[in-house]
């Protein structure tokens, strides 16, 4: 099996504040810690679980900077055998569309049995990369994936998680694209030791140029969609806010809830 | 020629939400463009459906096939590349779905147009197509504009808005199916239903609900107690039942249940869209969050800014002494 | 399989224990867990066993009290077979999510919290905290610690101490967020390579700071630099010691009347590990009003409150009572209204005790510069 999981390195603004910078189209990141989108993390596990039986090959792509080398590296300590990281500053990355011609430039003319990435980045949540990928490969895929079966003959058995938990189970032709939803496994952890052998692994740094891809093609120019501007929603709260110390608070939430026929 | 085509959304005999919700926008959409709303539905022995949202006042094309007697992204695709070409909308939208994600994105590559996907809303300012959506947890809304293009293609999130209310009856049309044929590289074998407890929390009347702030499971006793005293069942975000914590049939969120009980406690649960989704059917929501910006305080109609195990003992001491 | 091409036999000089039990016989976990730590040293001495061992449930109940490095006769350190048969596991990186998480986290943001870096000082907003430099001298180098400088329950403690030394003038300056994590769970979980990673780094990073000591306000961070860090250029003491000479000069004035009991619990990594006692006991028989009990299980033989060995991220799977509620239940015994404790994950730990038996309204559980935050002038 050879497969390529695609990576993205992005901010975790779980708990962080987000600010727009006066341009009002990026934000201050100075404070953001980076790391691998978490679906994308379940797809490296996806893909070395696979690789582990059926035996093959699993290569990371992904866009991003040096500092992201070692979220590569990790994949690559978890059992991923070599990587290509794009690094081309004319890429427009707000625009998933031309994200994936990209990655599709990166991987289009090799042999392939699977493409795997996270169904969505926890940045911007488009949840169209890797559907737009398969399209740019030619290739079938499925999406939003909890569960994924390797059958005999060139398929896969793709069990799509659809809202409210019910699974639509579909079998795709290979090759193809797998979105992958989180909580499909559980996620290995990558060892320092492994982390260091796996420096030994290549990692290829490359420019569009390198993979063939016209940066006329995936840049802003090229883009059908623009970035206008970004602001900070209102919070808009209707809510009653309960004051006091903690055993006040509770004890007043108390009684709104038995006086006013709640519970 | 600035025709707004609605691709309706259904499941198992049912048409989903997000369909009537598209059409609280899509009138104005189609007003402002000067042109016409048509709401398409694709299925098979659809007819109670195409009836059904034709009673919101807009005119409904039906392709209704045995090819199409399940969802299947591939031949969805094809069916729209060909109604993109033949009556040439202005604008294309169908929700942001696992059903919508599955093949917007294709068709925007196929067709080379552009796509803006998780839309909460929409705005066509002097000839420009403008669509909000949201960025870094839902913290950031990023304003997107549409260049120039023969048709723009949009996904709408499920929940960013409230469905109209019925109105007059709109004509329903038949259309034949521009795919005849059946594809053999993409199969739909079955659906398996999400695995059902002893608890259908659809049905709960009063939820309590955690979420990543419960730590470790060796917290719940606590939230047990809590629901014993108020006859609660529990649920939790997808935070908690990905952790484990938290049984999956009880998740509440887009990808788990939607839930809609006279009260929803929500306890260390930060109030992430999918969850909000989930939960946008509770009467009254309390909330309970040491984060003051947690955007579950939007929709909660009481709040307390503070860890919950500071106040979850004594909230259940006091709800079991009140209630006598 | 063996780490390092060294067998366990040779790693951890299996071959000098004489099979007393003084080990077992004193490790304070087994009460609770199925933890027989002689047992262990016996049996990883076969090669073969090795991987069944690791798998063993009971390797991660070890809080690496090390009271069975204090009793043992030959001086070996039998905890170690069980950390190193931990490290089997990271290697194969099939640990518990959350340690992964936590590791994880030391490596990228140099904390196990999960916490962005940057976020780090952010306990230090609103006081007026001297910054250090690499070319300032300074004679006081003060690291804070991941948990205290994160978890806002523990933060009083650098917050506390701040006022104090600015007050009494003393020469001081405190690491910013560059500052990371000194490994101590990271060696007591078993990721070898990120704590040898971190030993290089940290030794480097803190030797190019002119001081005349470093000063913790953790004593896992203590007794991890003096145990682990041969090279670091300073001297390394905790922060009750230092303290511990200000109460002797005369340089803390205090305020108020407590007018209760107080009972210290020696910390594992401050006590046993770092052979500090006394100082802490000075500075709370010197808060006016306080009345200083003592454990029967005190000093060299206080009782572990599970806090450390990695338990912060390892569920024990036995059902007994934790060591914690016993430390709470013994100090409502004496008659304690404070449960007095120099060390984070003690303040964590036993607080969580007290909470769960509801004795709230009757005790209470302070690190001892929560108290002298209280009745200390600043």
């Amino acid at each position: 099996m050879k497969t390529f999981v695609c990576i993205k390195y992005v901010p975790d603004t779980s708990e962080a504040e987000v600010k727009v910078n006066p341009d009002g189209v990026t934000v201050d990141s100075s404070r953001f810690s980076f790391d691998i989108n978490d679906a994308d993390n379940y797809a490296v596990e996806e893909s070395v679980l696979i690789k582990e039986a059926e035996e093959g090959e699993v290569t990371v792509v992904s866009i991003g900077p040096k500092q992201s080398d070692v979220m590569i590296r990790m994949a690559m300590a978890k059992g991923c055998d070599q990587a290509v990281r794009i690094e081309d500053d004319r890429i427009a990355g707000y625009d998933p569309l031309m994200v994936a011609k990209v990655l599709a430039g990166a991987i289009k003319g090799q042999e392939f049995d699977l493409v795997l990435t996270g169904c969505m980045a926890s940045d911007d949540w488009h949840m169209s990369t890797g559907v737009a990928m398969a399209e740019e490969l030619g290739v079938n895929h499925a999406s939003m994936v909890k569960k994924l079966e390797v059958l005999d003959g060139g398929k896969v058995k793709a069990y799509r998680e659809l809202e409210g938990g019910l699974m639509e189970v579909v079998e795709v032709e290979l090759p193809a694209v797998i979105t992958i939803q989180t909580g499909i496994n559980e996620p290995r952890y990558a060892p320092i030791r492994g982390i260091r052998e796996a420096q030994k692994k290549e990692l290829k740094v490359v420019s569009l140029d390198d993979i063939g891809v016209d940066p006329a093609a995936v840049g802003p120019d090229a883009s059908q969609v623009i970035l206008e501007a970004l602001s900070i929603p209102e919070v808009v709260s209707a809510a009653e806010f309960i004051e006091g110390e903690p055993d006040e608070k509770a004890a007043k939430l108390a009684s709104i809830l038995v006086k006013g026929g709640l519970v | 020629m600035g025709n707004v085509l609605v691709l309706a959304e259904h499941r198992q005999g049912v048409l989903r939400d997000v369909s009537f919700e598209m059409l609280a926008v899509a009138p104005k959409l189609a007003a402002d463009m000067g042109g016409e709303l048509m709401v398409l539905l694709i299925g098979s022995g659809i007819d109670d459906l195409a009836q059904k949202i034709a009673g919101y006042g807009t005119k409904v094309m039906v392709i209704d096939d045995p090819l199409f007697e399940n969802f299947n992204a591939d031949k969805y695709q094809k069916v729209l590349s060909a109604l993109i070409d033949d009556l040439k909308p202005a604008l294309v939208m169908t929700g942001h779905t696992a059903q919508g994600v599955d093949f917007m994105p294709a068709l925007a590559v196929e067709k080379n147009l552009p796509l803006v996907a998780d839309v909460i809303g929409f705005d066509y300012v002097g000839g420009t197509l403008k669509a909000t959506r949201q960025l870094y947890s839902g913290k950031v809304n990023a304003t997107m504009a549409f260049k120039p293009a023969d048709t723009y293609l949009a996904t709408f999130r499920e929940g960013a808005v409230e469905a109209p209310e019925p109105s007059t009856a709109g004509a329903v049309e038949k259309l034949d199916s521009p795919l005849k044929e059946d594809l053999p590289y993409r199969k739909f074998i079955e659906y398996i239903e999400a695995e059902v407890g002893d608890v259908d929390i659809t049905q709960s009347d009063i939820l309590v609900s955690v979420g990543r702030g419960l730590k470790e499971d060796k917290n719940l006793p606590q939230i047990e107690e809590l629901a014993k005293a108020i006859k609660a069942d529990i649920a939790g975000s997808r935070a908690a039942t990905d952790a484990g914590w938290i049984p999956h049939d009880r998740q509440v969120g887009t990808s788990g249940k939607s839930v809609k009980p006279k009260l929803y406690i929500a306890m260390g649960i930060s109030g992430a869209f999918q969850h909000l989704a989930g939960m946008k059917g509770a009467k009254t929501v309390v909330a309970i969050n040491k984060d003051p910006e947690a955007p579950i305080f939007t929709v909660a109609d009481y709040a307390i800014v503070d860890d919950m195990f500071k106040i979850v003992p004594k909230l259940t001491e006091k709800l079991k002494e009140l209630k006598g | 399989m063996s780490t390092e091409c060294q067998t366990f036999t040779e790693k951890y000089d299996l071959l000098g224990c004489i099979q007393c039990g003084r080990c077992t016989g004193g490790c304070p976990v087994t009460v609770r867990a199925n933890l027989n730590v002689r047992r262990f040293v016996v049996d990883a001495s076969y090669e073969d066993k090795l991987e069944e061992l690791a798998k063993l449930a009971e390797i991660w109940d070890c809080t690496a009290c090390h009271t069975c490095a204090v009793r043992c006769p030959k001086g070996l350190k039998p905890l170690e077979v069980l950390l190193g048969l931990r490290a089997m596991i990271i290697e194969s990186g099939k640990v518990e999510p959350t340690v992964r998480d936590a590791l994880q986290s030391v490596l990228l943001e140099g904390n196990p919290w999960e916490k962005s870096r940057a976020a780090r000082s952010d306990w230090m907003e609103g006081l007026d905290v001297k910054i250090a430099e690499p070319g300032v001298a300074v004679e006081n180098l003060f690291f804070v610690c991941c948990t205290i400088a994160y978890d806002p329950r523990v933060q009083a403690t650098a917050k506390n101490i701040v006022k104090i030394l600015n007050k009494a003038g003393v020469d001081y300056a405190f690491l910013d967020e560059s500052e990371s994590c000194c490994g101590s769970e990271v060696f007591t979980l078993g990721e070898e390579g990120l704590f040898e990673m971190l030993v290089e780094d940290n030794t480097e990073f803190l030797n190019e700071y002119q001081a005349k000591r470093i000063v913790t306000l953790s004593p896992h961070c203590f007794t991890t630099y003096n145990a682990h860090y041969p090279d670091l250029n300073k001297p390394v003491i905790h922060y009750t010691q230092l303290l511990d000479e200000m109460l002797k000069d005369g340089r803390l004035t205090w305020k108020g009347d407590l007018q209760k009991k107080i009972v210290f619990h020696d910390p594992c990594y401050l006590g046993k590990q770092g052979g500090v006692y006394d100082e802490p006991r000075q500075l709370l028989k010197n808060i006016p009003g306080a009345e200083l009990l003592e454990f029967e299980r005190r000093r060299e033989r206080s009782l572990c409150c599970e806090g450390g060995g990695g338990k912060m991220w390892v569920e024990s799977e036995s059902k007994k009572e934790r060591l914690a509620d016993t430390r709470i239940k013994d100090a409502k015994a004496l008659g304690a209204d404070i449960v007095a404790v120099a060390c984070p994950f003690c303040v964590l730990t036993l607080e969580d005790a007290m909470k769960g038996l509801g004795f709230e309204e009757e005790m209470r559980v302070a690190e001892i510069m929560e108290l002298l935050g209280e009745f200390v002038e600043v």
